[in-house]
């Protein structure tokens, strides 16, 4: 009934119906921002438009996820399974709670520009399309849409050289990096004359040859670029410092998240069969990016760069649960992105409410009595913290256990090592937050006088602490659904000869 | 007397109590904490006083409703949690768990008796965390399930950490990072170790598990990666026990702490470590933890501490920190009656818990109420304060004795029959530990008499106040436990015994032939002598 061949154009239309909607929507954004872009009254109309956008596309994925629909055969270009669903659900939600996030925050900062909603709207497009894409081709396409807006939103805060420079290293590195997976993707296309997951699949099922071990091997440095994974991570703590934090927690978040799924889909689709060649790498990657980005995060001082590092060592773990390529590590990753990406987001959003007009760096000597003054705030902070951490009761801590379940099924006994080893170091800089926070007093008397929720704000951030929580102790739905999402990536048998 | 008994085990089951009490005793100081924090500040203390007293009343019952004959797991109840993820809400409650239990709630009224006035700023959220810590140290206690476990062991950090960071004293912030950093770092790596143990006993039978039951019968199927994972869980129990090199952050917690955090350390907290070993660390690899070379560290270790500790006590200007020094001496004396690995051994290395509970905890108690009067914790300052606060002197000598050990006090039965248990296996080691009784003595009683009985040199002391009715509340039932469990021990032993039993015979047949044959079929017949 809802299966849907996607060759046909009726078909493929259908296929792509959240992301043709939310392009739609946005061009409606892009045309009213041209006409409306007097002061922070128009700014804040063109937020909420946005979000009814991606309401809208939510409301298609859910719709196309509960009817069940899926691809005849195997899937052309566009994926038609639960694990597309699942990751638009949680991209579209991020999208959503970063523009709410934005509609004081802009206006605080003196950001007031028309293209801003536009952007963000465009970047989630381009991240749908990456959890869509059966292909090569249009993975790299997603990835561009989505990368192009974020240089621009990274580069937004056009009044400040920190801002700049980051826009400029991220589109440096970034462009280097689609490089890389570009070339990638032409030597796998010359091995295999495929550019469909499951075709490339098909062909290299009896071994790869070394064209396409070397294609494989450019793909995952272009990744590697994209997740932030060490030694590919420089650009990260720069870029996500200078932008304006709503954007730098979409872009520790969406990003991350849209980069994550594209890479698991490409491993579990399409090179399953070369699991022995990629897993020693992913797994020396993971390590690295565990151990370096605990351990610098130790030496911060600002609570952004810190946040930042952190999500570099979050990267690690990720990894950790793409390694074992199965449908419960590709479970893990799906959990564990929701986990660490509701955290994430709650954190840049209580740092957004702190931040000082003006001098946009919050030290975290800064928070010092902020319980006092703000304990609803500094709960909040040190609930997210910890699930960060990965404390027994939080979302976070359901997401390790999981992660290191689903490694040492495989048999691997370092990696959940270096997960362990990784959540000890991270103490050393998420404790200290916590103790200025609760422990010590407040520096002046009109110290945090300036920390100012908004009302979208707040909701936000009460309901992601509120999910931590729930999901921290009742997990099994989610659980089970991120499973069986997963379970739909298996690679697809190919019955028909290739036209 | 034992009709008494009978009545109202008789009552206890027409009300269906062992179906549902663990889960009230787990829920109702959560449930208070929240009411707490929503109701009036004025009234922290007497709300938390009624919760406690509610809790410790509710409680007492299992002392009558416990079944003496029965060395098996009691009140049993298990509930799906996660299921499809083999884990359940699974508790229970055995002869060596029953005191931890009772400690823990007993503990509770006069922690907050304790804290009455001491504690004058932020009433709601200090008593909120002490309800908190009080749900987390039962249901360490209760939980039958690995995950379960984990959760409250890790979740029992966050009060115990804010306890010691907001109402300690002067050096508090260290003292409660590192607490929690030791504390961590040892469990990460338990974590890994259960995660690991549950899917190399879920790949041979099938069954993946956090139950405590599954994996126990099936603890054969680990093999060769049972060194790790005891290495694992030892490093997480060592460090909360502590044991010898992992106990840096003991001395520093307690003394820092506030009154009730250093109670709840030592009644509670330090009880964790040496419940998880014989709980889970030896009976899950019962091979490897008692084979020669093990337990020969783990004893060392355990002598080295109880020496070490005692050696240190002694040159201790700080009266907490002695105290806290003294308690890893203590839990020293545990570790040699778990390694004992004889019944008489374990029972005593169960009594020794629970005495030194009541001691130590009461060592504190004293402590903190001579601090709230002079503000100061040096030795150096008091003296000759038997003569203006003769009744806190009496109890403050009374309590010294119980935890030097002398006869006819609570300390001596346990640590006699640990020596008793486990001299036949370790007869070097027991002689070096009973020498060590009379350092001890040393430091204690030196301590008391410069504390109570030198010339006071010092006029601040003229004026101290004894010890007022509140006080009193506090410290009766604690020194008439010590009495009561000096001179008639046999209600307690009665209730560990059969579980100590079925915790010997489980592990018997792992252990190595004993080093001194003839010493062994000497302990062997003290042993028979017994009724």
């Amino acid at each position: 009934m809802n299966a849907l061949d996607t060759t046909t154009p009726i078909g493929a239309t259908l296929a792509l119906l959240p992301e043709l909607l939310l392009t739609g929507w946005s061009l409606v954004v892009l045309l009213v921002v041209a006409w409306r872009h007097e002061g922070e009254r128009d700014s804040r109309f063109a937020g909420w438009l946005s979000f009814a956008g991606i309401l809208l596309s939510l409301a298609a994925v859910l719709g196309m996820w509960h009817g069940d629909w899926h691809s005849e055969g195997i899937a052309h270009m566009v994926a038609l399974d639960s694990f597309r669903y699942a990751s638009a659900t949680l991209i579209l939600l991020l999208a959503g709670a970063s523009t709410l996030l934005s509609l004081r925050y802009l206006g605080r900062q003196r950001l007031l520009a028309p293209e801003y909603y536009p952007l963000i709207l465009f970047a989630t497009i381009g991240m749908l399309v990456m959890a869509a894409a059966t292909d090569l081709i249009l993975i790299f396409l997603g990835l561009e849409v989505m990368s192009v807006a974020v240089y621009v939103l990274s580069g937004f805060d056009r009044y400040r050289r920190s801002s700049a420079e980051a826009a400029l290293k991220y589109f440096l590195i970034g462009a280097f990096a689609s490089s890389f997976l570009l070339y990638g993707i032409a030597l796998i296309w010359g091995a295999t004359g495929q550019t469909n997951l499951s075709l490339i699949a098909a062909q290299l099922a009896g071994g790869a040859p070394t064209m396409a071990s070397l294609g494989l091997g450019l793909l995952l440095i272009g990744f590697g670029f994209k997740v932030s994974a060490v030694p590919f991570h420089m650009w990260a703590p720069d870029v996500y410092d200078g932008a304006p934090t709503p954007v730098t927690g979409f872009m520790a978040t969406g990003v991350k998240a849209a980069a994550f799924v594209a890479l698991v889909r490409v491993l579990d689709q399409g090179f399953i069969a070369q699991a022995h060649q990629w897993q020693p790498v992913i797994g020396v990657l993971a390590v690295a990016t565990i151990l370096v980005g605990n351990i610098t995060a130790l030496a911060q001082e600002s609570l952004k760069r810190m946040l930042a590092y952190s999500s570099v060592a979050h990267a690690g773990y990720l990894l950790v649960a793409a390694w074992p390529g199965t449908a419960f590590g590709s479970g893990a990753v799906l959990f564990y992105l929701a986990a660490y990406c509701v955290t994430t987001l709650a954190s840049f959003g209580i740092l957004a409410a702190i931040e000082h007009v003006g001098s946009r760096t919050v030290l975290i000597d800064d928070l010092e009595g902020l319980f006092s003054k703000r304990p609803w705030g500094a709960t909040s902070l040190a609930v997210c913290l910890l699930s960060l951490l990965g404390f027994p009761g939080t979302f976070g801590f359901v997401g390790k256990w999981y992660i290191i379940s689903s490694v040492l099924r495989e048999g691997s006994w370092i990696l959940p090592v270096a997960v362990a080893v990784g959540s000890l170091i991270s103490i050393g800089y998420y404790l200290p937050v916590i103790t200025a926070m609760t422990f010590k007093p407040e520096r002046t008397i009109d110290a945090h006088r300036q920390v100012a929720f908004s009302r979208a704000g707040k909701a936000i951030v009460a309901m992601a602490v509120l999910l931590i929580l729930l999901f921290g102790v009742w997990p099994t739905a989610l659980l089970n659904s991120a499973v069986r999402s997963a379970r739909t990536l298996a690679p697809q048998a190919v019955v028909t000869e290739v036209p | 007397m034992a009709e008494i008994e009978l009545v109202l085990r008789h009552f206890l089951a027409s009300i269906g109590y062992a179906h549902w009490i663990l889960h009230v005793l787990l829920i109702l100081p959560l449930v208070g904490a929240v009411g707490l924090l929503l109701s009036p500040g004025s009234w922290a203390r007497w709300f938390t006083l009624v919760v406690a007293a509610l809790e410790f009343g509710l409680a007492l019952g299992l002392w009558f409703a416990f079944d003496p004959t029965n060395g098996g797991i009691q009140f049993e109840t298990t509930i799906a949690w996660i299921p499809g993820w083999g884990i359940s809400y699974h508790v229970g409650l055995d002869g060596i768990s029953l005191f931890m239990v009772l400690l823990a709630t007993g503990m509770m009224p006069l922690l907050v008796w304790g804290s009455w006035h001491s504690i004058q700023n932020r009433r709601r959220g200090y008593y909120a965390l002490l309800l908190a810590l009080k749900a987390a140290m039962v249901g360490v206690f209760i939980s039958l399930d690995l995950f379960l476990f984990y959760c409250f062991w890790e979740l029992l950090l966050i009060p115990m950490y804010f306890l010691i960071g907001v109402w300690g004293s002067a050096n508090r912030l260290y003292a409660a990072t590192k607490f929690v950093i030791y504390t961590f770092a040892g469990s990460i790596l338990m974590l890994v170790a259960i995660i690991a143990m549950v899917w190399l006993v879920g790949r041979s039978t099938g069954t993946y598990s956090f139950d405590y039951d599954h994996l126990l019968s099936n603890s054969a199927a680990l093999g060769p990666a049972a060194p790790w994972l005891f290495t694992a869980f030892a490093l997480a129990f060592a460090v909360k026990v502590p044991l010898f090199p992992f106990h840096t952050w003991l001395p520093d917690a307690h003394t820092e702490a506030p009154t009730a955090g250093s109670v709840d350390l030592a009644v509670i907290l330090l009880k964790m470590g040496t419940y998880g070993f014989l709980r889970f660390a030896i009976p899950f690899f019962p091979a490897f933890a008692l084979s020669k070379t093990v337990s020969a560290i783990f004893v060392t270790l355990a002598v080295a501490g109880i020496i070490y500790a005692a050696l240190v006590s002694m040159v201790q200007p700080d009266l907490k920190r002695l105290v806290a020094y003294s308690s890893v001496s203590h839990l020293g004396f545990v570790m040699l009656g778990i390694w004992g690995s004889t019944v008489e051994s374990v029972q005593g290395a169960i009594m020794v818990m629970l005495s030194h509970g009541i001691s130590t905890g009461c060592l504190f108690f004293l402590i903190g109420m001579l601090y709230d009067r002079r503000h100061t914790r040096q030795i150096a300052d008091f003296g000759g304060l038997a003569r203006v606060a003769p009744l806190m002197a009496t109890a403050f000598v009374i309590t010294a004795f119980a935890s030097i050990g002398l006869p006819g006090l609570n300390g001596f039965v346990g640590e006699f029959l640990v020596l008793l248990g486990s001299f036949g296996r370790y007869p070097l080691a027991v002689t070096l530990a009973a020498t060590v009784v009379i350092f001890a003595a040393w430091y204690l009683l030196w301590a008391v008499q410069r504390v109570f009985f030198n010339p006071m040199t010092n006029p601040e002391n003229r004026t101290m106040r004894d010890v007022d009715l509140r006080e009193l509340a506090v410290l009766f039932p604690l020194v008439f436990s010590m009495v009561w469990m000096g001179i008639y021990p046999q209600p307690f032993l009665r209730r560990t015994e059969a579980a100590s039993r079925r915790y010997v015979e489980m592990v018997r047949p792992y252990l190595p032939p004993p080093a001194n044959a003839a010493a062994a079929g000497a302990a062997a017949a003290v042993v028979e002598a017994r009724p």
